[in-house]
Formats: C-alpha cells, sequence, structure tokens
C-alpha cells in the first residue's frame, strides 16, 4: 500500500510540475530513448549524433532497456516527462496513442509522404486513421540453423514441422532444434497452423481456437518426440536460446534478424557463412515485428523532434543500420542500395518478411502477450494441456484486455 | 473553545507542522488510494495534464473488492496468492530467524578471528539486494547455472529451479534468506550481549545444562529484541519485492506471485495498468497487515504480563 501511494503521490507531484508546456518555441534539444541491445546501439547513438550535427539541434541518447521500456516511458509521459522521441515497439504504437502519450503526425511532412515504406511496418503507425509514427526498422522471426550441423547430418531446413521431426534423429534429438518458451515464440506454431490471437473485425477473442490448440500441442509434440529442447525457466530461456545456438549445442532455432550480430560471436558462428535463414514452416507463419519512432504528446522539441525523425528514418540512414547491423529497412528504397543488397542478414531474411502474418494494430496489441506467455509455458513443461492453456488465456482477454470483445 | 485556543495557540503553533507533513505525506496518498478502489480508474480514464483532459473515471462502489474477493484468476486469484505469501513469509522468516540465532551465538563465544567472521557474514546484508537477486538467478539457471552444474558433477537430478513450478518458490526462499540472515544475525547478537554473564556463571555453578541455560536465559533475555526482529521481518518480508521481481524475472511466474508483486504487476507491467485493482491490493494488504500487527502485539503483551 504504501509503495502505491507513494507512486500515486509522486505522479501527482510529477503531474503538477509538468503542466503548460505547449505550443511554446522550440528548445533545440532532443532526448531520445534508444531501446536497442547493447550491440546495436552504438550504431544508432553515432547515427543520432550524426543527424543532429547536420539539423542544428541537440541530441542526448539514452539507451533504455526494452523490457522495461514502455512501463518507464508511460510513466514519464504521463506526467509530462520522459524523452522527446521513443524508438517504440510496432505493437505500443496504438496503446500510446490511445492514451494520448504520443503525438498526432498526422499533418506533419512525417505523414505526407510514405509511399517508400512497407505496407507491414507502416501498418502499425495508424491508429484510428491517424498517423503516430515513422517506421525504423521491420522484422519477423525465421528458421536460424546452423549449416555444418545440418550439412554433416545430411539434412535440409524442414519446411514442415513433421519434417524436423522425422530429421531430429540424425541431428542428435532433441539438440536439433532449440524452442523458446515463451509467447512471441508461440506465433509461428499458431500462424502457421492458420490461428489467430483476436479476429478484429468481429471483436472476438479466438485465442482458444482449435487451429490454436492443434499448434500448441505440435510444439510439445517436438518436445515429447525428443526434436526439440526448451528452457523451462521463462526468465532465462530467450538467453539459454542463444547461448545454446551460438555455441554449436543446438542445430536450429526460431528468431529474429536483431539476434545475428550476437551470434556471429558465438564458437559457431566464426565463420558467418554457416549461419544459415530459412522460411519457417508453415505459410506466412511470421509475426510483424520491428520499431518505429513516435514523438512524445507534450515535447517542448516538436520541430527539432520532427527533424530528427526525418533524418534517422530516411533511405540514407537506413542504408547505413543495414550495413551495419543487418537490420531490415522499412523504406523500399533502401532495398535498392547495393550495399542492403550485399548484406547477408538482409538478404538472407527479405523472403521472410515477404511472407508474414499481420499482427493486430489494436490498443491491446502490446498485451496479448502478458497471459498467453505463462500458459504457453505450462503447455511446453507438460503442466497443462493446450485448450485448458488457451481457454485461461482466452478468459483473461476477456477480463482484462479486451472486455467489448466476445469468446468465440 | 475561544479561551483554550487562546491559552494553547503556542502548542498548536508547533504541532502544525507535523499535521501538514503527515498530511502531505501519509494522509492524502492513503485517502487517495482507498477512494481509486472504489473507481474504474486506470491508464485511458485518468487525467491528462499533457493533453489538458479531464479524468473520466467514474464510482463503481465494491465492484474491486468483490472482482478480487472472489479469487477469480483473472483478478489476481487473491486466496491462492494470499496463502502462497503466508507461506513465503513464514518460511522466510523461520528461516531467517533460525539461522540468524545460530551464527549470533557462534559470534558471541570467544574465538579467534572473531571479527573476521563477522564481516563475512555481514557481506550479504552490504551488497545492493539487485546485485545478489541477479547473482542467485545467474546460479539458479537450470542449464548453465553452476548450482545444477554441482548436482549434476556429484550425480544429482538437475532440477529447473525457476520454472512455473513451486520449486521456483523454494528458490526464491533461498534468496531471501540469504539476504536477510546478517540483519537477523546482527539484531540478536546485540541481544546476547547484553545479557549479563553472572547469569550463566550462577547457573553453571547450579548445575544447569547447556540447553538449560539456552532455554532458560538466552531465550528469555532475547525476547524483546525477538519480538522486534521477527515483527519486522514479517512486515518486510510480507512486502518483499525486488528479490521475487529480479530473481524470476519481469515475466511475472505465477508460481512466485505473492500479493505485493501482483499489484505491481497490474499497476506497472500487466496487461492494462489497471490502477483500480492495484489499489485494491494495497488496500487488502495494508488490513492484513493491520490485523496481523494487532494480534501480535496483545499476543506480546499477554506473554509479558505471564513473563
Amino acid at each position: 500500500m504504501r509503495r502505491t501511494a507513494l507512486v500515486i503521490a509522486g505522479a501527482l507531484l510529477l503531474t503538477a510540475c509538468g503542466g503548460g508546456g505547449g505550443s511554446a518555441a522550440d528548445s533545440g534539444k532532443v532526448v531520445f530513448w534508444d531501446t536497442s541491445g547493447p550491440n546495436e546501439h552504438p550504431v544508432f547513438d553515432q547515427l543520432a549524433k550524426d543527424c543532429a550535427g547536420k539539423g542544428g539541434y541537440t541530441v542526448d541518447v539514452q539507451q533504455v532497456s526494452f523490457d522495461q521500456a514502455l512501463a518507464n516511458y508511460k510513466t514519464a509521459a504521463q506526467g509530462g516527462q520522459g524523452p522527446d522521441v521513443l524508438r517504440s515497439e510496432v505493437a505500443w504504437v496504438a496503446q500510446l496513442a490511445q492514451n494520448g502519450l504520443i503525438t498526432d503526425l498526422t499533418d506533419t511532412d512525417l505523414a505526407k509522404d510514405t509511399s517508400d515504406f512497407l505496407d507491414g511496418p507502416l501498418g502499425s503507425t495508424k491508429y484510428n486513421g491517424k498517423t503516430y509514427a515513422v517506421p525504423q526498422v521491420t522484422d519477423t522471426l525465421a528458421l536460424l540453423y546452423n549449416k555444418k550441423l545440418l550439412a554433416d547430418a545430411g539434412v535440409q531446413p524442414p519446411t514442415s514441422w513433421d519434417e524436423l521431426k522425422a530429421d531430429a534423429p540424425k541431428l542428435g534429438g532433441p539438440k536439433a532444434i532449440f524452442l523458446n518458451n515463451d509467447a512471441y515464440y508461440a506465433l509461428p506454431f499458431i500462424y502457421g497452423a492458420g490461428g489467430d490471437l483476436l479476429d478484429v473485425a468481429n471483436k472476438k477473442i479466438v485465442v482458444n481456437s482449435a487451429q490454436n490448440v492443434q499448434a500448441l500441442e505440435t510444439a510439445k509434440g517436438l518436445l515429447d518426440a525428443k526434436a526439440a529442447t526448451t528452457a523451462l525457466d521463462q526468465a532465462n530461456s530467450y538467453n539459454n536460446m542463444k547461448a545454446a545456438f551460438s555455441a554449436g549445442q543446438v542445430a536450429m532455432e526460431i528468431d529474429g534478424p536483431w539476434t545475428v550480430v550476437d551470434l556471429l560471436k558465438g564458437d559457431a558462428f566464426k565463420d558467418p557463412a554457416n549461419l544459415g535463414v530459412a522460411l519457417l514452416p508453415g505459410k506466412d507463419s511470421g509475426p510483424v515485428g520491428g520499431h518505429d519512432y513516435v514523438v512524445r504528446q507534450g515535447t517542448k522539441a516538436k520541430t527539432s523532434a520532427q527533424k530528427f525523425i526525418q533524418c534517422m528514418s530516411s533511405t540514407e540512414s537506413q542504408v547505413t543500420v543495414s550495413k551495419k547491423l543487418g537490420l531490415l529497412p522499412t523504406r523500399k528504397s533502401a532495398y535498392d542500395s547495393p550495399d542492403v543488397k550485399s548484406q547477408p542478414t538482409v538478404a538472407a531474411f527479405e523472403p521472410a518478411i515477404k511472407q508474414t502474418h499481420p499482427r493486430p494494430w489494436v490498443p491491446a496489441g502490446a498485451q496479448l502477450f502478458d497471459q498467453l506467455k505463462i500458459d504457453y509455458a505450462y503447455v511446453l513443461s507438460g503442466q497443462k494441456d493446450a485448450k485448458t492453456a488457451l481457454d485461461e488465456v482466452a478468459k483473461a482477454y476477456k477480463d482484462q484486455v479486451v472486455p467489448d470483445y466476445t469468446v468465440g | 473553545m475561544r479561551r483554550s485556543l487562546e491559552r494553547h495557540w503556542y502548542a498548536y503553533a508547533m504541532v502544525a507542522p507535523v499535521v501538514v507533513v503527515l498530511a502531505v505525506l501519509v494522509l492524502y496518498p492513503l485517502v487517495q488510494g482507498i477512494w481509486f478502489t472504489l473507481t474504474d480508474i486506470n491508464e485511458s480514464t485518468i487525467a491528462n495534464p499533457v493533453l489538458d483532459r479531464p479524468a473520466s473515471y467514474s464510482f463503481v462502489g465494491l465492484r474491486n473488492y468483490l472482482n478480487v474477493l472472489s479469487g477469480d484468476s483473472s483478478f489476481g486469484s487473491f486466496w491462492s496468492t494470499l496463502l502462497r505469501t503466508i507461506i513465503w513469509t513464514a518460511s522466510c522468516v523461520v528461516l531467517t530467524y533460525g539461522v540468524g540465532l545460530g551464527l549470533a551465538l557462534l559470534l558471541n563465544r570467544p574465538m579467534r578471528a572473531r571479527a573476521l567472521y563477522r564481516v563475512l557474514l555481514i557481506l550479504p546484508w552490504a551488497v545492493p539486494v539487485f546485485i545478489s537477486a541477479f547473482a542467485w538467478k545467474f546460479m539458479f539457471n537450470s542449464q548453465f547455472g553452476v548450482i545444477n552444474q554441482l548436482l549434476g558433477a556429484v550425480g544429482l537430478g538437475q532440477p529447473v529451479w525457476l520454472g512455473q513450478t513451486d520449486l521456483a518458490l523454494v528458490a526464491v526462499v533461498i534468496v531471501n534468506v540469504w539476504v536477510g540472515v546478517p540483519f537477523m544475525m546482527l539484531a540478536l547478537l546485540g541481544g546476547l550481549q547484553s545479557i549479563p554473564a553472572d547469569l550463566y556463571e550462577a547457573a553453571e555453578v547450579d548445575g544447569a545444562t547447556p540447553w538449560q541455560r539456552f532455554r532458560d536465559i538466552t531465550l528469555p533475555g532475547l525476547r524483546s529484541v525477538s519480538s522486534t526482529v521477527v515483527l519486522l521481518g514479517i512486515i518486510w518480508t510480507f512486502n518483499m519485492f525486488p528479490v521475487i521481481y529480479l530473481v524470476t524475472g519481469p515475466a511475472a511466474n505465477p508460481n512466485t506471485r505473492i500479493l505485493v508483486t501482483y499489484a505491481f504487476e497490474r499497476f506497472f507491467s500487466g496487461a492494462s495498468r489497471d490502477y483500480a485493482v492495484a489499489s485494491t491490493y494495497g488496500v487488502l494488504i495494508l488490513s492484513v497487515l493491520l490485523v496481523f500487527a494487532t494480534f501480535y502485539r496483545r499476543a506480546l503483551r499477554r506473554q509479558e504480563a505471564f513473563a
């Protein structure tokens, strides 16, 4: 109670100080919250400083842990504090827009020429017909594999989960693939089986559909058939997956382009050519991910923030980021650059990005994973069967996330 | 009334600052928190001063309390979470008290390099909690952690410590005991040293066994220290947030969820930033602790009367 009360008191104090602002003159100082990882951050930091130098304003780049960024941003922005520009995950945009925490950019230059952006990431920038964000990078999940291990075993990257099951004994059984027991990593199974979390058009919760039950049973089936391994401790799961894959202990994992820089530091990928990228089994089974730039509501550096985003999301900047980190540009024109074309990660992920499953860009989009994460872990550890677990998720969606939807 | 004001204005003026500070720092947030539990306030209905958007939450009566007290899983399964909180608190306090008392007894006897042992045993307390928590999280890693490697080396099973099972609760209890023992030890050591040595001498002369000396001199001598540290320990552990949050991760493991971590989940990281439900949890935690503290003090007073 005391904690809660203090936070409320603190929030009130912040609100008291944070009023005013509005249409005051531009402060010329942009604070940018960068949520990228330690390997990616230096590149964005340098890019931001170059942009500021050219644009005649100053920029203060602060690295914020991705896990904490949304909560911290909301708390700060609610009280009129926080960064001027945030690197927001695509699923956060609608939620922040609904709560009035980011600026409507519809009438600015940023929303004028959007034809160059890819449709998937562009969809995430809109809420209620208005533009609130500018795409930074896009990504999706793909099947990453160790070329040498697969070649030694004489198998091709699987095109279906059954194929993987059949090939697994040659790859050392459970060493074939590492499954992360996190909700986002359940999406390929769900989308691949023709399922979805919400049916936005009909306002229905479809997370406990027959397809999804089958999808989670497929994932669990891989573990049962000793064709996959997983870390059951949620808090360490993702890092254990990366560690095992980059050390050559497992042959495959499901992951995104952001991880490649880290993986190449591992023993198994001293030769970068050993890292293979294949499409995920199932049709259109990769979720659309990525990040957008958003401007905080009530920023004192409105003009500078727009200039900053314009510069950061330009074709030239995106080419730089792709060249150095292998992240996927959101501008079509960036893919024409020879530097991007020759970038191995981008070239490898390009087919995957063309076969993604659209995600619902609704305010609740970012909240759909909280309960799914818990129940997916229960399914993979065998503590609950898929149907029971998904019914629980559906109930949580109805009670907490989208109360105006029907469970169908 | 008028006369009393004239006569005592000086006294009123003297207490006024304290009253104002208490009202601003304690009463106002408390009343506000209680008011929130009777509304449907959340992120989208709270006032937004930056946007000049007025608050749009409304009074919903006791709905939040009914939702929470129904024990529904969508509102944190209150009763099983309360039970888990009690198990967590009891096992942590019993273990820290027991281990702390044992260590204090060891340190209270003359021995070589006593100062060194004392420093070493206080070390866990000097390390910031988040560093301890992260260190333990690495050690508990089921695949790469040192604990499971040791267990594997001696041929024992390698359990998944931080998975979604009750073993995770055991793991966080271990971490919390490690963090909490130095304080207990230090407080009890202080208590031990205040017991006059001649009592022990007299008992020895009368032929009392070590166990009798412990039971009839040490324990009664420690009573006042013990009752304070146990009460403090219970309140702290009941609301111990960082250990659980940092060891099992913001992913919110339902098997280590206690009342205060769930309130935090709803307030900050959870699905809907539901300030109303979080405040409801806050008020319920406060009530549980108030009831407990009342009974505890009454029991102590009765004990003292008998002693």
